[in-house]
């Protein structure tokens, strides 16, 4: 049996050894890698940053931990992106009843990291509503394209005060009339409930996205359509929105030149205040461990296979 | 003036919605009794009538949804603050209105759907406790398990909704033993599992790529190509370094045409001239088939489901 045989043989335990060791490594060193952010996801972030202070965004976060490596970190830079612009939000369920609790939880803990940083603290019926899980997506988005008062109806939340009011007579949503009233709807998903979403209410309000790097590519030909406006995909996209919150769009620092350059626009702020670089940052180093690692495999595997019938047919000669 | 419009449309008392005071506790009194007879009703009728009645519940449910397209409407009307001026105007507004309550409708029927399930797992995996069956130690934990989860998780709600106006539940500080079981349970336990138990598929996915990606085709050897290119425009240290040697070298030469050598720029060909073409091929034929489905399902042609 030669080398190549026994590497077409390799025990399918070292392979998972070699990606336990090389990945959990990755995990513990961040490192700042400089980045070209892909245009959707410059799309995604110019459009957050466009939007006027105090005004009031719609989230639909149908993510849980089974895919936080991506949609946690998308989550966390949303809720830190809508903080530090001072922008007001609701945030519900369309596709999983886990998920309003897996959103609470990283608000809390965002809230945690501003009270830290000596930073204002979001407030429930306040800064923000929580309207928990709506239990079919379809007919859910299609009651909000159709009357928003209506589709949420008789919700009430807690207060800051004390006590539970109707949510259209809090701070949030008091304004809101129609869903087009709100200025942007963002889309945190791991599953097909974005197509939901733009197809029932891509016409009624602007919609964005962060979606993981498998459920991206299906939503591309909505953001080449215009119907997404932007999206960030993947960990890739946890990334360029932290590097693109550090370092905004075409903006230089002195006689540097821009880190990041758009033709498509003039400049757009980087984030004024609170975290920029967080979870993206410590696990962006990982992703290339993780990918050379992937490439190697191919490659080792197909050489390994070239070598192994040349071997067989030098024999047979 | 808008604002006045807006107030009064929304006060409407209109066919699906009764506003509280006038009669509302009469008409839910009457609807329950009028759900209960139909229910009642529903268990006397004979099995041979029983697909007509799915078939006209399917039909009804589907109506609002079809007709609210199909129904002209002014240009630019708003169908949620102006007033019908004419017959045909009316039923374009009634029919706009219906589409919340049958949209509620399907929703509480999905929720319902979620407390059928939960009731055939428990009496599924009871059924295996009593009867000794093979891994009936397993339908303990999974019991065990779902009442601990329920209590636990009832009374944290129950705190939270009914017992804590100030929202001081919200700080860990404040906590008691359900916020703390609650807490342990769910992003403790629970949590952690889903996330291992999704990271697996890392594993397989090495371990397929070094046995199973093989070259053996041009067909495979164009996908491996594409897929290269992909994953290294992921690794932003590579594109940067691999970029700035292009812009050193576009500097030296003076042809921008290397410019199209960039990782990022053949990535980008490659989503929006490959990928994205071929992703809308797709889901056009794949929305063709749902609307010929969907429109079977609604007229009742779908034999499946149905008569089964």
């Amino acid at each position: 049996m030669t080398f190549w045989d026994k590497m077409q043989k390799v025990d399918r335990r070292i392979l998972y050894v070699i990606l336990v060791v090389f990945v959990c490594t990755g995990l513990f060193i961040p490192v700042k890698i400089p980045v070209e952010p892909d245009p959707s996801s410059k799309d995604f972030y110019a459009t957050v940053m466009a939007i006027p202070e105090g005004s009031t965004v719609l989230v639909q976060t149908d993510w849980t931990n089974s895919t936080r490596g991506e949609s946690m970190g998308h989550f966390e830079n949303l809720m830190r992106l809508l903080m530090s612009q001072k922008l007001k939000f609701v945030f519900y369920s369309a596709a999983d009843p886990v998920a309003p609790q897996v959103a609470r939880t990283v608000i809390t803990r965002i809230n945690a990291e501003r009270k830290a940083e000596g930073l204002y603290v979001y407030q429930v019926g306040k800064d923000y509503l929580d309207l928990g899980y709506f239990a079919n997506a379809e007919a859910t988005n299609t009651n909000m394209g159709t009357d928003l008062r209506q589709a949420w109806a008789n919700r009430t939340s807690k207060v800051p005060e004390g006590g539970e009011v109707d949510i259209f007579k809090t701070d949030v949503l008091k304004d809101i009339r129609k869903i087009g009233d709100c200025k942007m709807m963002v889309v945190v998903t791991a599953s097909a409930s974005i197509d939901i979403a733009i197809q029932r209410l891509a016409n009624k309000v602007p919609i964005t996205a962060m979606v993981t790097g498998v459920t991206g590519p299906g939503v591309l030909p909505f953001y080449q359509s215009g119907q997404v406006k932007g999206i960030a995909i993947g960990l890739k996209g946890v990334y360029d929105t932290e590097y693109l919150m550090a370092n905004g769009i075409n903006i230089s620092n002195g006689d540097e030149r821009p880190k990041v350059t758009w033709a498509k626009t003039s400049s757009v702020d980087k984030v004024a205040e609170g975290k920029t670089f967080a979870r993206g940052n410590q696990y962006y180093g990982t992703l290339h461990v993780a990918l050379v690692l992937l490439i190697l495999a191919v490659i080792l595997g197909n050489v390994g296979m070239f070598m192994s019938r040349r071997a067989t047919r030098k024999g047979g000669e | 003036m808008n604002n006045t419009i807006f107030l009064l449309a929304q006060n409407t008392e209109n066919f699906w919605r009764k506003l509280p005071g006038q009669g509302l506790v009469i008409w839910v009194v009457i609807g329950l009794l009028l759900g209960i007879a139909l229910l009642f009703a529903f268990t006397q009728v004979p099995s041979n009538l029983r697909r007509w009645i799915i078939v006209g519940f399917t039909f009804l449910a589907g109506l609002p949804y079809v007709l609210a397209y199909l129904w002209p409407k002014p240009i630019g009307a708003d169908l949620q603050n102006d007033v019908p001026r004419n017959l045909s105007e009316q039923i374009g507004f009634t029919i706009n209105q219906a589409i919340d309550p049958v949209g509620k409708i399907t929703n509480v029927l999905q929720a319902f759907l979620l407390g059928v399930g939960i009731f055939s797992l428990v009496r599924v995996h009871i059924t295996k406790v009593r009867r000794k069956s093979e891994n009936w130690g397993f339908s303990t934990v999974l019991l065990v398990c779902f009442a601990l989860m329920t209590t636990v998780g009832f009374m944290d709600w129950r705190q939270r909704k009914f017992m804590d106006d100030n929202g001081l539940l919200n700080e860990p500080s404040n906590w008691g033993f359900f916020q703390y079981a609650n807490d342990l349970m769910f992003e403790g336990m629970y949590q952690q599992m889903d996330s291992a138990m999704f990271s697996m598929i890392a594993f397989f996915i090495l371990s397929a790529a070094y046995r199973a990606f093989r070259i053996r085709s041009v067909e495979a050897t164009v996908m491996m190509a594409s897929a290269l290119i992909l994953m290294l425009n992921l690794m932003g240290a590579l594109t940067y370094a691999w970029g700035t040697g292009i812009e050193s070298l576009v500097v030296q030469t003076g042809n921008p045409f290397f410019m199209n050598f960039k990782l990022n720029v053949m990535a980008d060909w490659l989503r929006s001239t490959m990928q994205i073409p071929a992703i809308r091929a797709i889901d056009f034929g794949v929305f063709l088939g749902a609307l010929a489905m969907g429109l079977r399902l609604w007229l009742g042609l779908e034999k499946g489901g149905v008569s089964s």
